[in-house]
């Protein structure tokens, strides 16, 4: 295992307050914490890529960092509309 | 060396992450909590693609990946938190078209 994974490991503990402001906020507040959620998802993916040496790993992290993006403009939109 | 400047970079970003989740869950209002988007979206992308660059040391496909990656959070960030930021002043005091009636009035008592 090396700083990588690590770090990879230790930055998914970071899910954990995202999950709990999820769960227990309000509707707002959980759409910011899953903002982050997806921040920080992108990013773990990054370094798990970078920690297994391989390139097409990285490809998920830039996928995510678009489609998470869109999602939540998305869900925005629906939460100032509609939720 | 060049794992040192690995490590340090690793833990900022890691850091900066992580403090922004405990930030989250300790602030209290939803105006307060847009603001902890900020150094998760901004320092962690920067850090880490940083920490890809120093240690491929060559250019390669990763490195090239990390900052895209990072430039597409850069930018994407604050559009994100200003459309949020839109939608949540929107639920609580209707549209935009109320301010402007106000301004439409005072010009004309």
């Amino acid at each position: 295992m090396n700083a990588w994974l690590i770090a990879a490991t230790v930055l998914l503990a970071g899910l954990l307050p995202c999950i709990y402001v999820v769960m227990r906020g309000s509707r707002v507040s959980a759409l910011i914490a899953l903002e982050l959620a997806s921040t920080l998802t992108t990013l773990t993916l990054l370094l798990i890529a970078q920690g297994l040496h391989r390139d097409p790993f990285a490809d998920l992290a830039l996928v995510s960092a678009v489609l998470s993006f869109a999602g939540s403009l998305t869900f925005v939109r629906f939460l100032e509309r509609w939720v | 060396m060049k794992a040192v400047v690995v490590d340090v970079l690793l833990g900022v970003g890691v850091g900066s992450i992580l403090l922004s989740c405990l930030g989250l869950l300790a602030s209290g209002g939803p105006f307060e909590q847009l603001h902890f988007t900020g150094p998760a979206a901004t320092i962690a992308p920067v850090a880490i693609a940083a920490a890809v660059i120093v240690d491929e040391s060559t250019p390669s496909s990763m490195a090239v990946k990390s900052v895209i990656t990072a430039v597409i959070l850069l930018v994407t960030s604050p559009v994100l938190v200003h459309a949020t930021a839109r939608a949540i002043r929107v639920r609580r005091h209707g549209r935009f078209q109320i301010l402007r009636d106000e301004l439409a009035r005072k010009e004309n008592p």
